[in-house]
């Protein structure tokens, strides 16, 4: 599993699983070998991404899969086709990976990892040459071959390649992992940043925490805000853990 | 009267930062972000080995395990014995580091002959690296191949030096030349709608009497007849399927149906991983992660049938094992622990709750490993104040 939500309204925790192709949700504080409450698998509900979000508010679910993202009832159970998709060529999706939604300020935000994360081999010289990841800014409720309100991308940016991403509606933020070049194990330019819906085009983010000796980050891949304390909570993959940072200049 | 003149001043003082952000947001390019430059105020991390799989070559009493926590590759005495009040037991070499090309490793195998190494990656590199007899530190391989990306089991027909490959993300067997390196491609490939290859995992080989086993998750990718498979193909949707062992023929290639398949309640399988095969005692071995067991099967099982032998329970020490190597010679099988930081020895006639005859530790005694592996997400129940860990 690549990521993990819990749904506060409705005490559940959601998860994609890509090799089966499903969501799954749970009871809040399910425990042990538990089943899960309701599954969305299925033919008509077809291929699932590596990460959602979830809306619990308009009761969605956001996901993607290939260059479409798709958006489930958060509900349903079982078999169910996507209530509505964005794809097409307008859109500018490729390589879909990071996505998160705000349900108060009526946005969703797509990480794109570009031409990385294919099942080919991919080289240290591929990723150097091949076109970067970018954030995509749409409208919650966008649907079909919609361009985006903004998109993040270019070398001030930082952007390689984002994972998991956060909102924070009250400031209108997007927080993001940027795990850097996916061959590279310890890579010098990882962060974690930090940039506002309003962002359009090549821009360096707000606030980052760069990867590096004193911050202990190494290669981030997950983030999660804990507003209540004023804390951004990272999973790094070469740490194998979960580091805690207090931020209130942030929130 | 002061809350007014107090609201009037922040009135004003808000259009000023409102015009100040304005004026920013036009040159949002000249930016310069505030960089955090400060320590975490808590880290979760487990300082001690994941032990992810183990090989043993008997002859030179080496025991070789991986370790997906701390990206290591341990070499052993496989006579070596933790005391029961030491912290843990030194490796004689460790080979780690950013030009070693191996991270979230989950296959090892021992060549015979030149006692190399080889490492396989599952999610986060996709290489396959050999070292040498010598290697250690930040060693750069003697050589590596690139291979499909999830690749978890490893085999090796040695009289045909031929290396089997599962691809957990391609529901797929790969077959390559064992001194294949670089860009080279496989032999064949086994993969397809009817293999019924579902997040396939471990992998042995039954080279006498020519069978391949392969241990699935039970994740199914439905394709659309004719289809490669993979979860990327068109018009693919998930399954769950029970757990299962498939057999194939040693030289099948292509969309084939398994010859038989393990499968079903009676079997006990629970995320079974790395397999071995006792060629002599005709038996298959399997280290049954999410049940905290291991499974031995009659080689010529079919269907859903009970093991025939079981170990497991809270005196035999085994807490999730994804890993598991048979030494033949002396009588042993031994047990990746990825949940208690240990490598367990056993009788291969071990049957219960059984004691271990060794237990080489790399953690202290007794402090359950924290399993975080590739946390490729984080999330956070403000209800119970808890911290979620997606592997």
């Amino acid at each position: 599993m690549h990521d993990v939500r819990y749904d506060a309204v409705h005490d559940e925790i959601v998860v994609p699983v890509p090799y089966a192709q499903a969501i799954l949700t749970f009871r809040g504080g399910a425990d042990g070998q538990e089943a899960p409450i309701r599954i969305i698998q299925g033919p008509k509900t077809g291929a699932i991404g590596s990460r959602l979000d979830v809306d619990p508010i308009h009761n969605e679910i956001f996901t993607y899969t290939g260059n479409t993202v798709t958006v489930y009832p958060r509900e349903a159970n079982g078999d169910v086709a996507p209530i509505r998709v964005i794809r097409g060529p307008d859109t500018q999706l490729k390589r879909p990976y990071g996505i998160a939604v705000d349900p108060i300020n009526d946005i969703l935000v797509i990480g794109l990892n570009s031409n990385f994360g294919s099942d080919e081999p991919i080289t240290v010289e591929d990723t150097e040459s091949l076109e970067k990841g970018a954030i995509l800014i749409f409208n919650r409720t966008d649907s079909g071959n919609v361009k985006p309100r903004g998109v993040i991308r270019g070398p001030k940016s930082g952007i390689i390649r984002i994972n998991q991403m956060q909102l924070y509606p009250q400031k209108k933020l997007i927080v993001g992992a940027m795990p850097g070049v996916i061959d590279s194990m310890e890579p010098d330019s990882a962060f974690l940043g930090v940039w506002s819906y309003d962002d359009n085009g090549d821009i360096p983010p707000k606030w980052k925490i760069p990867a590096n000796d004193r911050t202990k980050l190494k290669k981030p891949f997950g983030v999660v805000l804990n507003p209540k304390n004023k804390e951004v909570i990272i999973s790094d993959m070469r740490n194998q853990g979960v580091l805690v940072f207090s931020v209130p200049e942030v929130f | 009267m002061i809350k007014a003149q107090r609201g009037g001043k922040l009135w004003l003082l808000s259009v000023l930062s409102a015009g100040l952000v304005l004026g920013a947001q036009t040159r949002t390019e000249d930016r310069k972000p505030i960089t955090i430059e400060r320590a975490p105020q808590r880290v979760i991390k487990d300082q001690y080995p994941s032990f992810s799989a183990v090989a043993i070559n008997p002859d030179e009493n080496m025991l070789v395990v991986t370790d997906e926590n701390l990206f290591q590759i341990l070499e052993y005495d496989r006579r070596e014995n933790t005391p029961a009040q030491a912290r843990l037991s030194e490796p004689k070499r460790v080979i780690s580091g950013p030009n070693t090309r191996a991270e979230m490793m989950c296959g090892v195998y021992i060549d015979p002959v030149t006692k190399e190494i080889y490492v396989l990656n599952n999610d986060t590199q996709n290489w396959l690296p050999v070292f040498s007899r010598d290697a250690r530190g930040n060693a750069t391989p003697s050589r590596y191949l690139a291979t499909p990306h999830g690749t978890f089991g490893i085999a090796v027909d040695e009289e045909k030096q031929q290396m089997y490959m599962t691809v957990q993300h391609q529901n797929s067997i790969v077959v390559y030349p064992k001194q294949a390196a670089g860009e080279e491609k496989p032999l064949r490939t086994i993969a397809g709608s009817d293999t019924q290859l579902e997040d396939p995992h471990g992998i042995a080989l039954d080279l006498k009497n020519r069978l391949i086993f392969v241990s699935n998750f039970g994740n199914a990718q439905i394709s659309p007849p004719g289809s490669s498979g993979g979860r990327r193909s068109a018009d693919t949707y998930g399954k769950f399927e029970p757990p299962s062992i498939t057999v194939y023929p040693l030289d099948a290639s292509g969309n084939v149906k398994p010859l038989r398949v393990i499968e079903g309640p009676k079997t006990r399988l629970n995320w079974p991983s790395q397999m071995a095969f006792h060629e002599p005692r005709q038996e298959l071995f399997v280290a049954n992660d999410a049940d905290d067991s291991i499974l031995v099967f009659r080689a010529g099982d079919q269907g859903d049938v009970a093991p025939i032998r079981a170990i497991k329970g809270p005196t035999t020490g085994i807490k999730n094992p994804p890993g598991i190597a048979l030494d033949i010679k002396n009588g042993e099988v031994s047990v990746a622990s990825m949940g208690t930081h240990a490598v367990l020895f056993f009788p291969v006639t071990a049957d219960g709750d059984v004691k271990p005859l060794r237990i080489i530790r790399g953690g202290p005694a007794n402090q359950v490993a924290l399993n975080i592996g590739n946390p490729g997400a984080v999330g956070y129940d403000t209800k119970r104040d808890q911290i979620l860990v997606p592997n």
